[in-house]
């Protein structure tokens, strides 16, 4: 496994402009989330952004309020989830008594509220609820903690290897449209892509 | 994206000859061979009429829209992922989304309980799908080898095959040389140099997000705007809620459909469903009336019964030098060596394995649902995105009646039952797929990585109102004419008997031109929808 990135001078963002005008529009949408959420409440975002934060393993701000806009956006929108396991809530329903259990957990095992804790203890209590193991008062015991726990994990992790500044670190060559790909053999590459600079 | 009119439709209060619901791979063939004929044809669509150039991105997140979002219920031992996993939403419905693999089934796929002793053989055989796969692969340029090794075509294929293909592909190739492996550059119905004002792929990649430049055939481009052209109506953003039947003949009167929130009918003298593998059976059951209390078509009791996917499970293999999975066609290499039956294997049926491409979202997802990689891990495994290839398996899954699609007491946006689908591997699949994960396994090893993760995905949906002689053991005929309704026809993927252990498209196409032919042929004897004078 790397520790850094093979291309610490590479940025997608530097092809833009080859790229089409929907394409360009959404991914640069990424780089300036709107801060508001519609959803969220500003203790739910707190607490999300924490979370996130600990399962993507980067705290950078930029990147962390485009995943909270992200996760928010499709909390209030009426698109569907595509599958949801019998039994377990609707997804903004999970996801907002989730966040608020987390808390009061955080708060009765830590003291603190989650945002509030070290990353070891955000690490534990994200480790638990993944083994649906989370110390819960009794009202919880039933509640989906794998299921929110895959939840905020598929959320979290989708939109963080959606944001360009992401794409540049792992060295993926992005959007290719019109132009494509014309390189594509063993060793070869387009005079735009990444390179490796080890 | 092309908005329906509603208050000028083309047919209006008339009862056209053909109504089809769903424009995806089935709909969109039978629309053009029978508005081709001459027939009044209605293509209703729940979703809307992309326009590939403005509304498709380069980009994965914002297309998963082309997957049917709405939520389906899920259950069972290993509950199925949908979405854009397996279903696709719009004009050109899967079509729009899928890999562009375009292979034929083989001669045994429909002989299984003949063979095999287990499950039960197709109403009909190779053979009668043979012109079907000749026609289509000609009239859509599939771009594939000039010797295919497996099953009954071995090429040449009409258009020449992709070339150069790439890191991923190479590999691959070169691992299953070393194991004495057949392998062979994928058939596709991605076009390898200009064909029907369309231009030659150009790598970019995003098949599986909608391809932009009308390389990859989808019945989006391909056979709906024909449709058009031969007098074929398409009502997109419009979704059917109930299909009409008349209680004393039995015969089907059109459909109801919703657009905009306002009601309307369309009447018609055949009704085809083309809807896959969820939705039909949903509108089949949901269609009750005080004669049909179980739902239409469904005196054997099967409608929504013997779902099948492929299982289709991902390996990750780390190389030392770069791969770069996202450049370029996903699919470009295959190996059916381990398609057919061998009883040494412990298990019956088989598979196939594709070189598969992937991009950093769908990489990153399934790696950390499946290894439960999160945090630095997760971060420290993605820094090495470029140096992972990858293997994907699409295997057969028998068909088990308890896999079923039935209705849930929610309701959706329309008040229709949501659909809940219910699937467990049995003991077959389980043992193809561990087989078929330690053979992905070798041959990437043999080609020089290590494998790392293995990723646990299913791929496709086939059955669940299967086709066959006996009314009280299928669903329709083998033209999909329904047992119990003369005059309302099934049509694409959930007709399967049995799934195959290779992608579907060119087989849901097949039946779907054989279907097509069918009515032509009732058309001109004056016996459209008509079993008696």
């Amino acid at each position: 496994m790397a520790e850094q990135s093979h291309y610490p001078h590479y940025d997608v963002m530097d092809e833009a402009e080859a790229w089409d005008d929907h394409t360009r529009d959404v991914v640069r949408k990424r780089l300036a989330p709107n801060g508001n959420f519609s959803f969220l409440t500003s203790q739910e975002a707190k607490t999300l952004a924490k979370i996130v934060a600990t399962l993507t393993d980067d705290e950078r701000s930029e990147i962390i309020s485009y995943i909270l806009s992200y996760i928010d956006q499709r909390l209030q929108s009426k698109i569907g989830e595509s599958e949801r396991k019998v039994g377990i809530p609707k997804e903004a329903d999970l996801i907002r008594n989730g966040l608020a259990l987390i808390d009061t957990v955080a708060k009765s095992s830590a003291g603190q509220e989650f945002a509030s804790l070290t990353l070891q203890e955000r690490q534990t209590i994200l480790g638990n609820l993944e083994r649906q193991q989370l110390p819960v008062p009794w009202p919880d015991k039933g509640f989906p903690q794998k299921e929110l726990f895959n939840k905020l994990l598929r959320l979290a992790v989708e939109s963080y290897y959606s944001h360009p500044l992401v794409w540049s670190e792992i060295g993926h060559g992005g959007p290719a449209y019109p132009r494509g790909y014309v390189r594509t053999e063993p060793g070869l590459l387009d005079p735009w892509e990444a390179k490796a600079e080890e | 994206m092309k908005k329906p009119n509603l208050k000028d439709r083309k047919f209006g209060a008339d009862e056209v000859d053909i109504c089809i619901v769903g424009a995806g791979a089935a709909g969109g063939v039978l629309a053009h061979d029978l508005a081709k004929t001459g027939l009044s044809v209605v293509l209703i669509e729940a979703g809307p009429f992309w326009d590939p150039q403005n509304d498709f991105a380069s980009d994965e997140l914002a297309m998963s829209t082309l997957g049917w979002e709405d939520t389906v219920l899920v259950t069972g031992a290993t509950p199925l992922t949908m979405g854009q996993n397996n279903t696709g939403r719009g004009v050109g419905g899967g079509t729009v989304h899928f890999t562009g693999v375009f292979l034929r089934f083989h001669e045994s796929d429909f002989k299984v309980k003949t063979r095999d002793g287990v499950a039960d053989d197709w109403p009909i055989s190779y053979s009668d799908l043979a012109p079907y796969y000749d026609r289509l692969e000609k009239e859509i340029a599939v771009s594939g080898p000039k010797h295919f090794p497996w099953g009954q075509f071995h090429g040449p294929y009409p258009y020449p095959e992709r070339e150069p293909t790439s890191t991923n592909a190479m590999l691959f190739r070169q691992g299953c040389e070393k194991l004495g492996v057949k392998s062979t550059v994928t058939p596709l119905a991605i076009i390898s140099a200009p064909f029907d004002g369309r231009p030659p792929c150009i790598n970019r990649g995003f098949c599986n997000q909608g391809c932009m430049p009308n390389s990859k055939f989808s019945t989006l481009i391909q056979h709906i705007p024909k449709a058009i052209g031969y007098g074929a109506e398409v009502l997109s953003d419009c979704m059917v809620t109930q299909i009409e039947v008349d209680d004393r003949s039995g015969r089907v009167t059109g459909v109801v459909f919703v657009h905009d929130g306002v009601e309307y009918r369309q009447k018609s003298k055949v009704v085809i469903l083309a809807n896959f593998v969820v939705q039909m059976p949903r509108l089949l059951l949901a269609s009750t009336t005080a004669k049909y209390p179980q739902g239409l078509a469904n005196s054997s009791g099967l409608v929504g019964k013997g779902i099948m996917p492929h299982s289709s499970q991902d390996v990750y293999a780390r190389f030392d030098q770069e791969v770069r999975l996202y450049k370029g066609t996903p699919v470009l290499a295959s190996t059916l060596d381990f398609y057919e039956t061998d009883k040494q294997r412990g298990f019956v049926r088989g598979y196939t394995i594709h070189a598969h491409g992937s991009r950093p979202v769908a990489m990153a997802r399934g790696i950390a649902n499946s290894a439960k990689l999160w945090g630095l891990g997760l971060r420290q495994m993605m820094l090495d995105f470029n140096y992972y290839a990858r293997a994907t398996l699409v295997g057969e899954v028998l068909p088990d009646l308890a896999n079923t699609v039935t209705l849930a007491d929610e309701q959706d946006e329309y008040g229709l039952p949501r659909p809940i689908v219910t699937f467990s591997y049995g003991q077959n699949d389980q043992k193809l797929i561990d087989h078929g994960v330690a053979k992905m396994k070798e041959i990437l090893s043999a080609a020089g990585g290590k494998p790392e993760y293995v990723t646990q995905d299913t791929a496709h949906l086939m059955g669940g109102c299967r086709m066959g002689n006996d009314p009280e053991t299928s669903v329709t005929d083998q033209w999909g004419r329904t047992h119990d309704h003369e005059n309302l026809y099934l049509a694409g993927a959930p007709l399967f008997v049995t799934g195959g252990g290779t992608n579907p498209t060119a087989t849901v196409m097949a039946l779907a031109a054989r279907t097509a032919d069918h009515l032509i042929a009732e058309a001109k004897r004056g016996m459209l929808g008509q079993l008696t004078r």
